[in-house]
């Protein structure tokens, strides 16, 4: 509280210095705007950045996602290539039994693109065979009132059942129009229409796109396709027994690496030692991005943290400058009782006042600055980072430039409260 | 009675390369209560140095001071800080007050350094302290928007503010013209009437007239002290 009374004069009076020399001051101040306004605009948008790719990863399936994938034999094993059975839906039971880190199993036979058509209309699309679990591992679902999804029931009876994915839906039955019920013919055979997977970008997901252009091309994908059971894909179009691909959910991301090793082991041993498939996850994108904003956070920092180092020499340069042009009322504050402590403060308060208003203008500097990286990554990035923002940050960008007038503050401080009294008054 | 201060064996050189110049070379005085004093002296004479050592701003080489019962001639820096701001008022001939602060600022200011310090009632002293110099009506003016007289009335004003034991004036009028030096030495007269103590450098004659007791210094040394 003591302290309080005597810092906030030296606050008054360092806002009247101010206002005495305010192109001076506000040139002193310039350092301390840019690094401010760079370190809060860029904190911003490597967040902005890092939440969508977040959300990117969660779209691809997230990190607790474990797909196999059927491979070429590697050189070595070339000549067994005769007895390797692909990836089965044995291989699904074997996992099933052995790897309890794998909460959900979905296996995939790929048809291919083929023609969708009903009466007077068709499309083209990827058709897959899955079962139930597709949901779960690819964190889709099919909203209420628009059907329901593959049963394992229709796996077992090889029903002729689809669901389609919802930019399908209006290339064959047009706008406003239930297609549950209604048949479709797939190379003459005939399906019925169950369900329509929910729509990406209707839904929660919030994956924020630059424009509808762009996010037409990158995210359509998601929902179009359409899916059909496992075992009608592989009887009906297939021909033989083999997945294309297997995807795997864990109930545990740190677990990753084991369930990963599990799931090696047990595939291994059931293809009788042949390394005919493939496991990848997106820990490697992930940790890939993770060093890009590592980079990203690295090299922003230091412009941010070079423009407040220069904003601290402009603040000091510009306190020693005005020290020298107020010898004499350093005098004749200390002729009338100031102790050196307090002409300290009171010139320590003045680069702080300088740093906070510095930082304050910096702050809105920074806003600006956002709005623009803001239309420039939605311009050149596909998932378009689209940054808020966050009033910790700027909270912490302005402790940043109060600290930094503080350190700048304290030798021309120092130099203030050093001074005698009687050469300080003689100075003309 | 004993004094308010007593000087012994007061020495102050300043080391200049191979030089040494004493300013003060052996002064013994003592100062009473409510005391008009004028120092008289040619330029050089250690004037100003005396005074800068009794109002604190200046430590001596050599000798002791006790002001008011206590030895002060080697005290710590914020100890001379709070003499300044408790005990001594200084009056400068230059005015010495803060362009930037409204006359009534320019007179609080030693009220600002005091412990407990507290705005409200620093302005009401320095409103008292500028009623007593006659400049009350000049409260938000700024010091460039004076006469020097009326400076140094508010220069006074801020000595008084803290109703200090002393009062060390250094040519308060060497800036001023007759009308006007009248007018400051009368302030400074009737001060004494309050038991504040007086003493003012000059180097006019006619001004060291009107105090009690006069005393002419040459070479840092106490040539003549007469009282009358
Ligand atoms: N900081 C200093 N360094 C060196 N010498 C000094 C310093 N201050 C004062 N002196 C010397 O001490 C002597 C006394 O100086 P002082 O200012 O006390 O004289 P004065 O009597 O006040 O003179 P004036 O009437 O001209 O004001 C002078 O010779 C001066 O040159
Ligand atoms: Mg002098």
């Amino acid at each position: 509280m003591k302290l309080f009374d005597r810092i906030r004069p030296a606050i008054l009076n360092g806002l009247r210095e101010l206002q005495a020399n305010k192109i001076r001051s506000l040139l002193s101040m310039s350092g301390i705007i840019l690094g401010v306004a760079s370190l809060v605009a860029m904190v911003t948008v490597v967040q902005g950045m890092v939440g969508n790719f977040r959300q990117f990863v969660d779209a691809m399936g997230g990190i607790e996602k474990i797909t196999v994938t059927r491979e070429q034999l590697p050189k070595e094993q070339e000549h067994l290539a005769e007895l390797s059975e692909g990836i089965t839906m044995r291989d699904v039971e074997r996992i099933r039994k052995t790897v309890s880190l794998v909460d959900n199993i979905s296996p995939e036979a790929r048809v291919g693109s083929e023609r969708l058509i009903v009466e007077g209309r068709e499309t083209s699309t990827y058709v897959t065979g899955v079962t139930a679990d597709y949901l779960p591992v690819a964190k889709r679902w099919v909203d209420p009132g628009f059907g329901r999804f593959i049963s394992d029931l229709d796996v077992l009876n090889m029903n002729d059942v689809i669901v389609l994915g919802s930019a399908v839906v209006p290339e064959l039955f047009g706008a406003n129009v239930d297609p549950v019920g209604k048949v479709i013919k797939i190379r003459g055979r005939r399906f019925t229409v169950i369900g329509i997977l929910n729509n990406i970008e209707g839904s929660g997901m919030q994956i924020r796109s630059a424009n509808s252009r762009s996010s037409g091309g990158s995210w359509r994908w998601r929902n179009s396709g359409a899916l059909i059971p496992v075992s009608t894909a592989q009887a009906k179009f297939i021909g033989n027994d083999r997945l294309s691909g297997l995807g795997l959910r864990i109930g545990d991301a740190e677990l990753l690496r084991d369930a990963v090793e599990q799931t090696e082991r047990t595939i291994l041993a059931g293809h009788k030692g042949l390394r005919d498939f493939a496991i990848t996850t997106n820990e490697q994108v992930l940790e890939d991005f993770r060093k890009t904003e590592a980079a990203f956070k690295l090299s922003l920092g230091g412009v941010a943290g070079i423009s407040l180092f220069v904003g601290g020499i402009g603040i000091m340069n510009v306190m020693l400058a005005s020290i020298n042009e107020r010898i004499r009322e350093i005098g004749v504050r200390k002729a009338v009782g100031a102790r050196g402590s307090d002409l300290f403060l009171q010139f320590l308060s003045e680069a702080a006042v300088i740093s906070v208003i510095g930082g304050l203008i910096g702050l809105v500097v920074s806003m600006g600055i956002v709005a623009l990286m803001n239309y420039i990554l939605m311009q050149a990035l596909p998932t378009g980072a689209v940054a808020t923002l966050d009033w910790l940050i700027m909270v912490q960008g302005l402790a940043f430039s109060v600290v930094v007038g503080l350190v700048a503050g304290v030798y021309p401080a120092l130099r203030a409260a050093s001074l005698d009294p009687i050469e300080a008054l003689r100075h003309e | 009675m004993s004094a308010l201060i007593a000087i012994r064996g007061l020495r102050k050189a300043y080391v200049m390369g191979d030089e040494t110049v004493h300013a003060l070379a052996g002064v013994d005085l003592d100062f009473q209560q409510g005391e008009f004093v004028a120092i008289l002296g040619p330029s050089g004479s250690g004037k100003s140095t005396l005074m800068h050592i009794l109002g604190f701003m200046d430590t001596p080489t050599e000798g002791s001071i006790v002001f008011d019962g206590q030895e002060v001639a080697k005290i710590e820096p914020d100890l001379r800080a709070w003499y300044r701001s408790n005990r001594v008022g200084f009056v400068f001939q230059s005015f010495n007050l803060l362009p930037r602060l409204t006359v009534l600022e320019n007179v609080a200011l030693p009220m600002l350094y005091r412990e407990n310090s507290d705005p409200v009632a620093n302005e009401a002293a320095a409103t008292i302290a500028l009623e007593r110099v006659g400049m009350s009506h000049r409260l938000d003016h700024r010091p460039n928007q004076l006469s020097g007289g009326e400076r140094q009335r508010v220069a006074i004003a801020r000595a008084i503010v803290g109703s200090p034991s002393i009062i060390f004036a250094d040519e308060p009028t060497g800036n001023l013209d007759v009308k006007n030096i009248d007018r400051i030495l009368d302030l400074l007269g009737s001060l004494i009437k309050e038991g504040i103590t007086v003493v003012l450098v000059t180097h006019d004659l006619a001004v060291a007239e009107k105090a009690h007791r006069v005393i002419s210094m040459r070479a840092g040394l106490v040539q003549e002290d007469r009282t009358r």
